[in-house]
């Protein structure tokens, strides 16, 4: 079953840390290729906290680790600002071109494919 | 000794290191971002690199050199993690080179910053903010992650000259986000949750409220409540983060109008919260030699516009050089994957995503510890400093732009 | 941490006194305390039926093991090192006026709480307003956390 989510992105000074110190570390990796869910959503969705999603806009898509938060969102999930969630910023920008980073409409569903690694998004920018 | 911390736009002054043979062994005072931009000088370091091969650096430089001359519209991308120095040598060599010239906040915190910076917003300064605000908002910005030490050096923990009892008497502290960051956590009855891209509507309810009428939202009698507290306030103080920026881009002439309306009773000013330590030096620096912020092609006289942002030269342009950014990580995939088609040369002192894909990478030194100069902080105060590892084998960025200017 | 009933659901419930108190909830009023400690109950200690409650107990009881006297106990993972404790502080404030005061990192070394290496620490907690004969309830290094990395327990 998939799951329509709206995401915005934010930031973490744990992640923000490690990016300094290791942008192509696993431990950036694993802080950075995450979603959060609203407790509800996640019951829905039927999986638990670690559990692996793949996360689809219509502009790209990532495998990630779900991640829950005592805070009610329904329907709104949050992904720390990163080359993750970049894969599905649009590329359409309008008037202001300042793309829509914290207004990503995406589908969520669970998956057994490993998390997408950084190494497959550097390799899609060459593509 | 003594050092700065070029971790955000705070430009903490009051950091204290100690080495132990030669390497940094104990800190004081640098929060969990400072600390990493202060690891970072001995992890992922910058080697230079020339069609993914290690090269010699003279070489690089040259090799860079010829890649811009050979463009016929090349892209300066960056700046923001450079000194006013270096910056003003970049844009040199904008205008030697015809090319376009644009920096990060082209995609952050440009719209705000501009109106700051035109006069259509008021400002003031942190120390101000620290000194004399009694109301103060955080508007879709979540220091607390992005610029930890905000709320503890300037605007809502220390105690200030008119106000000396402190936050706990003498301010009151407000969020307004669409979760309850960690920031929001702390503002006690002063959260407010909208809803995302629902923050223009919440400002048109406070400017009802403002006029005297029923705001449209539901907790009417709170938003009136606060509006009736920021009428009466002495000195207010509203820092817009990302959250606001993007929520209403294109939209701020709300903003505007709010914050005109309670000048017209109390004393509001606003402060964007820019991110990396100097991106307000650039800013400012092309607006005074330009008059526009970002987004300046050099190409036919000057000339400023949509074209001229990152977003449209990472396909228009045919070379770029990109200084203290990894746009290839912060671009939307798809433009991403266009600015990796293109030329680049990559002046950083790390590795990253974008230097992967360079054709050239040129290390330079980090600036702060490793390289000295000056910047402007996210209030425009300028900031001097010198390096507290001067013997190192890096080139700052000035020195590496001067070359490239000289062989172009 | 668990509440004092809590605690309460994890004794005996028999009231038999061998830990030199009149009742097992005045145990778990005693742990909370620090007065008493889990090997303090003989029963739970001995009986195989109470094994399961003893080992709940003592996982439970153990982050106030860590704790400092006045019951202040820092996750360094947590911490943010935003300085918001140092600033608040009354203490860092009265003893600190020109550095902690106004924000600056501390300026003397009567300040009890510092940043160092971006995690708090703290020093000199005989100074902290929750300790002595004359405590009170302080709880300013804790309201001003983000993260919750600073608690009392």
């Amino acid at each position: 079953m998939s799951l329509a989510l709206s995401i915005v992105t934010v930031r973490d000074i744990f992640q923000s840390e490690v990016q300094e110190v290791g942008r192509f570390s696993p431990e950036y990796q694993k802080m950075s290729a995450i979603i959060i869910l609203d407790k509800g959503d996640m019951l829905s969705m039927g999986i638990t906290e670690g559990g692996r999603l793949i996360v689809e806009s219509s502009s790209g898509s990532v495998v990630v680790a779900a991640k829950v938060d005592d805070q009610p969102h329904k329907g709104l999930a949050f992904m720390p600002n990163s080359p993750w969630s970049n894969q599905l910023v649009s590329e359409e920008t309008g008037e202001s071109r300042i793309p829509e980073y914290k207004s990503i409409q995406a589908e969520v569903s669970t998956t057994d494919a490993a998390i997408t690694d950084l190494s497959e998004i550097i390799a899609r920018m060459r593509e | 000794m003594m050092a700065i911390c070029t971790g955000c736009s705070l430009l903490c002054e009051d950091i204290e290191v100690d080495f132990n043979e030669g390497k940094i062994s104990t800190t004081k005072n640098l929060c969990r971002k400072g600390l990493g931009r202060y690891r970072s000088m001995y992890t992922e370091r910058a080697i230079p690199r020339i069609d993914g091969r290690e090269a010699g650096l003279d070489d690089a430089i040259s090799r860079a050199a010829g890649l811009l001359k050979e463009a016929k519209r090349p892209l300066l991308f960056g700046w923001s993690n450079s000194t006013l120095e270096a910056q003003s040598a970049g844009l040199d060599l904008a205008q030697k080179l015809g090319a376009v010239i644009d920096d990060t906040s082209s995609f952050c915190q440009g719209e705000l910053l501009e109106m700051v910076l035109k006069g259509e917003l008021p400002s003031c300064t942190l120390d101000d903010v620290r000194n004399y605000a009694d109301m103060i908002f955080y508007w879709g910005s979540d220091p607390s992650n992005s610029h930890p030490r905000h709320m503890s050096r300037f605007s809502y923990y220390p105690r200030g000259e008119k106000r000396q009892r402190g936050y706990d008497e003498d301010r009151r502290a407000y969020a307004i986000d669409v979760r309850l960051s960690p920031t929001a956590s702390m503002m006690k009855e002063g959260f407010f949750k909208v809803a995302p891209g629902g923050d223009a509507s919440f400002m048109e309810s406070m400017l009802a409220a403002l006029g005297g009428k029923i705001p449209r939202l539901q907790d009417k009698k709170k938003v009136i409540a606060m509006v009736n507290a920021m009428k009466r306030a002495e000195f207010g103080a509203i820092f817009p983060g990302l959250g606001l920026a993007y929520s209403m881009k294109g939209r701020m002439d709300i903003l505007k109008r709010l914050v005109d309306g309670l000048n017209e009773t109390s004393k509001f000013s606003v402060i964007p919260m820019v991110g990396h330590f100097n991106m307000r030096g650039f800013n400012q620096m092309l607006f005074e030699k330009t008059g526009f912020i970002n987004r300046v092609s050099f190409a036919d006289g000057v000339e400023h516009g949509p074209e001229e942002s990152i977003i449209d030269a990472s396909k228009s342009c045919d070379a770029a050089l990109v200084i203290g950014s990894d746009p290839i990580s912060a671009l939307p995939g798809g433009l991403a994957r266009s600015l990796a088609k293109i030329p680049t040369i990559v002046i950083d002192p790390h590795r990253t995503l974008t230097s992967e894909l360079a054709q050239v990478t040129i290390p330079s030194a980090l600036s702060g510890m490793e390289a000295g100069g000056s910047a402007l902080r996210m209030d425009g105060v300028r900031i001097e400093f010198e390096p507290i590892v001067p013997e190192n084998d890096l080139l700052p960025d000035l020195e590496i732009l001067k070359r490239i200017a000289e062989a172009v | 941490m668990l509440s004092v009933m809590e605690i309460y659901q994890l004794t005996p419930k028999t009231n038999c006194k061998k830990c030199g108190l009149p009742t097992c909830m005045a145990f778990a009023v005693a742990l909370l305390g620090k007065e008493k400690k889990v090997n303090d109950c003989p029963p739970l200690m001995e009986e195989a039926k109470y094994q399961a409650k003893r080992e709940k107990l003592m996982e439970a009881m153990a982050p106030i093991e860590g704790a400092s006297e006045t019951g202040l106990i820092i996750h360094e993972d947590k911490c943010y090192g935003c300085g918001n404790c140092v600033v608040a502080c009354p203490v860092n404030v009265a003893n600190d006026p020109k550095g902690s005061a106004l924000g600056f990192g501390p300026t003397n070394d009567k300040a009890i709480l510092i940043v160092e290496d971006g995690i708090v620490k703290c020093l000199n907690v005989e100074e902290c307003r929750r300790f002595g004969p004359n405590k009170i309830l302080c709880n300013a290094c804790t309201a001003t956390c983000p993260s919750k990395a600073i608690e009392f327990v």
